[in-house]
């Protein structure tokens, strides 16, 4: 994911934010695609999936004040805000343009540990799919229902039918394998995953 | 919120961080998270190391291009939200003092745009015509209070923008348009402002003249209302003319937003 340097993102939010239009040009022709993805992976839409992605860059273009690079990356913000609003239209809400408290909140969630950041920036594409690959397969699926399917490992229980203890011990070791894989070794102490037990892990 | 989320402890926390990093939290229970680690003096290092792993979701996902007509279409946004608002440090105000004191300065295009001919009547009415708003402060309060009037009235507004300056052409169909302007550009003494409205073959049909006095906001009432017509356009001019001959200095699409 070498195409991504946060410190480009930073120089483009300066941009966005001096008034340049190129440069949201420039971010749209960055990672549209990539928020499409996103979109299209939520809603199953394409054309919806179009909409939000047009809502989102007009927003990003709109709040841009709001973006602070101390605290995240374009990339992340701009996915974040395409990712609540897939979300909101598959709950049945209305998507709004506006960058609301749930971006900043998910922000503060999402881009406040920069070794994620790094070992994203480190790794090709292939590299990170094939780490998320070697999850065993509930593991993925359990973080892919959190993640695109904005469902809460409560949810998840229901869903996969296993107890509370089994879905949110099974978004942990996710994690910590994922970490793992890429080598995040500096990210936090060991053993995230060994404090789980067979029972909670579900395997 | 319960009293056991409210209770929280560090172990507890520490169990909830992958769903809290994967926002897969109950409302409640991610901010008790965020309650806690808001104010807590332990590091949960644990927890705060897995914070950012979402974004790894987000990045292995094969991207989709999107169709060449999205990109004209957010493009083509941004240039209609930066003609109404543009980013905070362009803004006036947000980091350096006015320099104008026009009162339209003081709306924001997203307030600004229902100004109605409600608006521009009541100036008339009070006799805002070729009134220096800046040493009145009366008169300034009550043209404010008129617009916020008209504001609640709904109505529409066109904004124009030029070489010569801005302002909007504000609309009640069946009830005329005027074009409300503030601080345009000085003209020499042989020369008018004259307005023209546009139809979609490019017709030009003169609607008024005016000359503006320095500092002061003008409000010019056209002579035809807006029905039929896509454009509006200022040219300036030696004398009233049947036929623009001069270059337009300030212009507004007439559609709605």
């Amino acid at each position: 994911m070498t195409d991504s340097p946060p410190h480009d993102d930073a120089l483009l939010a300066q941009r966005i934010r001096s008034g340049d239009r190129s440069a949201l040009g420039e971010l749209y022709d960055r990672y549209a695609s990539l928020a499409l993805a996103t979109a299209l992976r939520v809603v199953a839409d394409r054309q919806l999936a179009e909409d939000l992605v047009h809502d989102a860059f007009v927003a990003t273009w709109q709040k841009i004040d709001r973006f602070d690079p101390a605290r995240g990356n374009m990339r992340a913000w701009l996915l974040t805000i395409v990712r609540n609003r897939a979300l909101d239209q598959v709950r049945g809400g209305r998507a709004s343009i506006e960058v609301g408290a749930a971006d900043e909140q998910a922000l503060l969630r999402t881009s406040a540990n920069p070794t994620w950041e790094a070992a994203i920036a480190r790794r090709s594409t292939a590299e990170l799919r094939s780490a998320l690959d070697e999850l065993p397969t509930e593991q993925r699926e359990a973080i892919e229902l959190a993640y695109f399917g904005g469902r809460t490992y409560r949810e998840i229980a229901v869903l996969t039918g296993v107890p509370l203890g089994t879905a949110n011990g099974r978004l942990r070791l996710a994690l910590a394998k994922l970490r793992d894989a890429l080598r995040m070794t500096d990210a936090a102490p060991s053993g995230a995953g060994e404090r789980l037990g067979a029972d909670e892990a579900g395997q | 919120m319960t009293d056991e989320l409210r209770a929280m402890d560090h172990a507890a926390v520490d169990e909830l961080g992958a769903a809290y990093a994967l926002d897969a939290l109950e409302p409640d229970e991610a901010r008790a998270v965020r309650d806690h680690l808001a104010t807590c003096t332990q590091p949960h290092a644990e927890l705060r190391a897995l914070i950012g792993a979402d974004q790894v979701l987000a990045v292995t996902l094969e991207p989709v291009e999107p169709s060449p007509a999205l990109r004209e279409r957010v493009m083509a946004s941004i240039e209609r939200a930066a003609q109404e608002q543009a980013p905070v440090a362009q803004r006036p105000g947000a980091a350096e003092p006015r320099q104008r004191g026009g009162w339209l300065d003081w709306l924001s295009p997203r307030v600004a745009r229902p100004l109605a001919v409600a608006a521009v009547v009541a100036l008339v009415a009070v006799g805002a015509w070729g009134v220096t708003l800046q040493s009145q402060l009366a008169e300034r309060d009550r043209a404010l209070r008129a617009v916020a009037d008209a504001i609640a009235e709904g109505e529409t507004a066109f904004r124009v923008e030029g070489t010569a300056g801005r302002g909007y052409v504000v609309d009640t169909p069946g009830s005329g348009a005027a074009l409300v302007v503030a601080d345009l550009a000085a003209l020499p003494a042989d020369r008018i402002y004259e307005l023209w409205l546009l139809d979609a073959a490019g017709t030009p049909v003169a609607v008024g003249t005016f000359t503006p006095a320095d500092g002061e906001v003008a409000v010019v009432e056209l002579e035809r209302d807006l029905a039929g017509y896509t454009t509006f356009a200022v040219t300036v001019e030696a004398s009233r003319v049947d036929a623009p001959t001069g270059d337009i200095v300030m212009a507004a699409p007439l559609a709605p937003s």
